[in-house]
């Protein structure tokens, strides 16, 4: 059985080194890490509000160094129609009056009431620091978390798209009806080779990203997520690849999982909307997961292990009945 | 005339190809009955406070910048402090005021906010007194709103594209192409054809996500089709370079990909950075960044503006159309003649 299985795991891996899968991951990966060490942690800064202050007559002596002073009415505008989140201060009448473009009711209000503040600036506070991250080592563990779960949803479910929409058309699936060995070493054998490409492509993705010492830590973590997260997605690549005519019609059910997959798990859990209904959706509790792993908090909640165990094992028993069924087919 | 009827023909038996030029119909159809996403959240600040800790005055206080969030324990608002999607900002009673807490891994913008609250908050008094002049700028809300639209109106004139790259490559694949070469059809005919099916497709993909979702004057109406025809057709003839230089139906998958994530990303980057200068004048190269201004302009802008930016998108639209149709005639013609010779 182990022969069989070690002959299959082979021709599986010739088929994907054939079909330049390797070299696709290899490529995202050079992508994803030239994105994330060379731009994304280098463009991602927002500062507070810029504040522009107009006083001829020098009436706010203690004004904070903070402040710009500008010589005119003029210039204020200026200042602020090219910069509309900065904040006027028009002190030419003796009282400071604010002057400032419509952002939102609320950050309206506290622009205005922080201009005021560097009027009169008493000693420096800082806020007390509860976390462990700082801002770059937060911005790459977000941004390799968003990457990994783009890749195994897209390229892992597409790759085994691939390979086994080629073996369908050319018959391989029911040459294998009449082979002597059992019908899930098939299945399991392309599991495999999928699971064991993503592994790596986490590590890799993650140790080059994240920082190697960083790395060890949250590791054994996020692979167990991401083994959950690309056992599913090989499943659904079979299933939907058993069950659909050819790699066209794939295309679109691949458009649709991943437009309606992610779309909404990323404005979820990247940003503060929040969507009421999100909690339904599954993909939703995987990239928590393995953000949270990835953020050195893993999922400690034994339900979602065993919903996530109970998902796989029904998949897999859909994609095995999907799977008979294609090799009985007689055209 | 009879092959364009027969490309037609096949297109209208591939339920999966009509069903994909619907797709961005559908989710127009969505983001209307849905009334779009509220992103009023994002803009504004969120604060984490503990039960029976700050009195109810300095939680009212608070809300004027933002959304409260009241916790039980200590544990749970450190927590929230430290969720990573979030830039919340704990803040507890303190003897003088208040004081803050932060996770030390946001954004300066929200770690200097949470350093001079409670400067904000002793001087709260003083602010009350001070005359405000708000001044009138579009509402970037609705900006943001109208990104979603246009990516999708991108979105279905690429279907074009991607039906024409796949239809190609499914042709060399089964040997049609080679069939092709030998049919007494002209060069230009054979690409006209081929463009027609996809250009139809993507521009009443796009005409009826439009009508989905925007309720436009009829000029303006009338400009947001001028912009569709030229995006339509260059997405369509970027599916037939897709599919002149893909092997396979998944190196051109990978292919239609690279290109629509260039499409999709190249203007929403720029318009999010609001780039200028010379980065902005090269993300004109890719010819989606001059279609998403259009879109944005006609869903927000006000009429005088609109035509002389839409007159400017329209160039460059047509110059990309120009530009792309000569080369792909020309590595066409270069192709068969070395075919010819060989």
């Amino acid at each position: 059985m182990l022969g069989n299985f070690y002959s299959l795991f082979k021709k599986d891996c010739q088929m994907m080194w054939a079909g330049k899968f390797f070299l696709v991951a290899l490529g995202s990966l050079l992508i994803y890490t030239l994105f994330i060490n060379f731009g994304y942690i280098h463009y991602m800064n927002a500062e507070l509000y810029n504040v522009y202050l107009y006083d001829p007559q020098e009436t706010q002596p203690e004004a904070s160094e903070r402040i710009h002073p500008v010589s005119s009415m003029e210039e204020l505008e200026a200042a602020l129609s090219s910069d509309a989140d900065g904040v006027g201060i028009d002190a030419s009448a003796g009282t400071p009056g604010i002057v400032i473009y419509f952002g939102s009711e609320k950050s309206d209000n506290h622009r205005a009431d922080y201009a005021i503040s560097l009027l009169h600036p008493g000693n420096e506070y800082t806020a007390q620091i509860v976390g462990t991250n700082t801002p770059e080592s937060k911005q790459r563990k977000e941004m390799c978390c968003e990457l990994l779960f783009v890749e195994l949803i897209a390229v892992g479910f597409l790759g085994i798209a691939s390979v086994l929409f080629k073996e369908k058309q050319m018959g391989v699936i029911r040459v294998h009806a009449v082979l002597p060995f059992k019908k899930g070493l098939f299945i399991m054998a392309k599991l495999t080779v999928f699971l064991l490409s993503d592994l790596i492509f986490a590590v890799l993705m993650t140790v080059l990203n994240i920082g190697f010492s960083d790395a060890g830590a949250i590791l054994p973590a996020v692979l167990v997520q991401t083994a959950i997260l690309s056992l599913i997605m090989a499943l659904t690549g079979f299933g939907c690849t058993m069950l659909l005519k050819d790699f066209r019609q794939f295309s679109l059910a691949y458009v649709v999982i991943v437009i309606f997959a992610s779309a909404p798990v990323f404005l979820s859990a990247n940003t503060s909307i929040k969507m009421a209904w999100i909690g339904w959706h599954p993909f939703y509790h995987i990239y928590m997961g393995l953000k949270n792993a990835c953020f050195g908090t893993p999922v400690t909640n034994p339900i979602y292990y065993i919903c996530s165990v109970c998902g796989i094992v029904i998949l897999f028993l859909i994609v095995q009945a999907a799977f008979r069924g294609e090799m009985g087919k007689e055209n | 005339m009879k092959g364009l009827f027969y490309q037609l023909k096949s297109v209208w038996k591939d339920k999966f190809c009509i069903l994909s030029f619907l797709l961005p119909v559908i989710v127009a159809l969505a983001l209307n009955f849905i009334g779009g996403i509220d992103l009023s959240s994002v803009t504004e600040y969120h604060f984490g406070v503990l039960e029976n800790d700050l009195s109810d005055k300095t939680i009212s206080w608070l809300e004027r910048y933002g959304s409260v969030t009241i916790y039980e324990t200590w544990e749970d608002m450190t927590n929230a402090v430290n969720e990573p999607s979030t830039y919340m900002i704990g803040v507890l009673a303190d003897e003088n005021g208040i004081q803050t807490m932060v996770s030390g891994d946001e954004l300066d913008i929200f770690r200097q906010t949470a350093d001079t609250l409670p400067a904000l908050y002793r001087g709260r008094n003083d602010a009350e007194h001070i005359n405000v002049t708000v001044l009138e700028r579009p509402d970037i809300m609705s900006g943001l709103q109208n990104i979603f639209i246009a990516i999708t109106l991108i979105v279905a004139m690429f279907m074009g594209c991607t039906y024409n790259a796949v239809n190609m490559i499914s042709e060399k694949e089964n040997g049609v192409d080679l069939v092709n070469q030998i049919l007494p059809m002209t060069q230009s005919g054979y690409v006209v054809q081929k463009i027609f099916v996809g250009f139809t497709g993507g521009c009443l993909s796009a005409v009826l996500t439009a009508c989905c979702y925007f309720r436009l004057p009829p000029g303006n109406a009338l400009l947001m089709l001028a912009l569709m025809i030229p995006s339509a057709f260059i997405a369509a003839l970027i599916g037939l370079f897709i599919g002149k230089f893909s092997e396979s139906l998944m190196s051109g998958v990978v292919y239609i990909k690279i290109i629509m994530i260039i499409f999709m990303a190249v203007p929403l980057v720029s318009y999010l950075l609001g780039t200028d200068g010379l980065i902005s004048t090269l993300c004109y190269f890719v010819p989606s960044s001059a279609s998403f201004e259009g879109i944005m302009n006609l869903a927000a802008g006000e009429q005088p503006v609109v035509t002389s930016v839409i007159a400017k998108d329209m160039l460059i639209l047509t110059a990309h159309c120009i530009i792309w149709f000569l080369l792909y005639l020309s590595i066409s013609k270069w192709q068969k003649r070395r075919v010819l010779t060989i």
